[in-house]
């Protein structure tokens, strides 16, 4: 028994639903979180990011300095950004096919960001309407 | 790899993951949760306060950084000299993999 850890986008949440049910778990909690991943030192890839979200944010209304301030503020690797993460329970053998459908769909061209994967071991697990336990209990 | 899930103060939570990015573990998740601890709550008056808001930072590291990470969250995230009863509780659990979605790797 295994417990798969996913941490993704937020508008990646219908589409890892949908590869969740379409790979064949038999259930999963999804739970609002904040988070935020390892520095990225990286000049290139910064400067990358930078050119991007700039290109995003200015338009008629905006100031372009303030658009400049709030981009660098994103970009120094401080701020915690809204993810969700899900918790799925899954038999052993099945780890690697869900990874691997998450992965698929979460994987976008903006690189930094897309969430990580995280699998845990379960001691036991317990299905509250008939009781029964262990393996019995996931699927 | 270990999974670190503190149990913190919110007035605390900017303490300790500045602390912890100071320190090079910079990536953490946080989540709002509510709890009481073996007090039973807070007890004023007539009033029994059993769901006490607190911040759950989740964490995943490498094993040999653990004593490190949990001597700078005991260390930032206790009020007074002595701690106070609901500071907060650190849990350390295993993990066996870990995959970063962007690289389409393995590892942290």
């Amino acid at each position: 028994m295994k417990e798969i850890m996913a941490i993704v986008r937020m508008k990646k949440t219908g589409a890892t639903k949908k590869a969740l049910v379409a790979t064949g778990v038999a259930g999963f909690t999804a739970v609002k979180v904040l988070g935020r991943g390892k520095l990225v030192t990286d000049p290139q890839e910064l400067d990358k990011c930078r050119e991007k979200l700039l290109a995003m944010g200015l338009d008629d209304f905006s100031d372009a300095r303030d658009t400049e301030k709030l981009v660098t503020s994103f970009l120094d690797g401080s701020r915690f950004f809204p993810r969700r993460l899900f918790t799925i329970l899954a038999h052993d053998d099945d780890v690697p096919r869900i990874v691997e459908a998450i992965t698929n769909v979460n994987r976008t061209e903006y690189g930094i960001g897309d969430g990580t994967i995280f699998v845990l071991p379960v001691e036991d697990a317990v299905r509250v309407r008939t009781g029964e336990s262990g393996e019995a209990a996931i699927w | 790899m270990l999974l670190i899930r503190a149990i913190v103060r919110p007035e605390k939570k900017d303490d300790v993951l500045a602390e912890l990015s100071g320190a090079g573990f910079n990536a953490a998740t946080m989540v709002d949760v509510v709890g009481r601890g073996k007090q039973k709550g807070i007890k004023i008056g007539g009033m029994v306060y059993d769901e006490i808001p607190k911040i759950l930072i989740l964490m995943v590291i490498p094993d040999e950084e653990k004593e490190k990470v949990v001597k700078i969250i005991l260390g930032t995230a206790r009020t007074g000299t002595d701690g106070t009863f609901g500071d907060g509780k650190i849990f350390v659990s295993p993990v066996e993999e870990a995959y970063t979605i962007s690289r389409n790797s393995k590892g942290l």
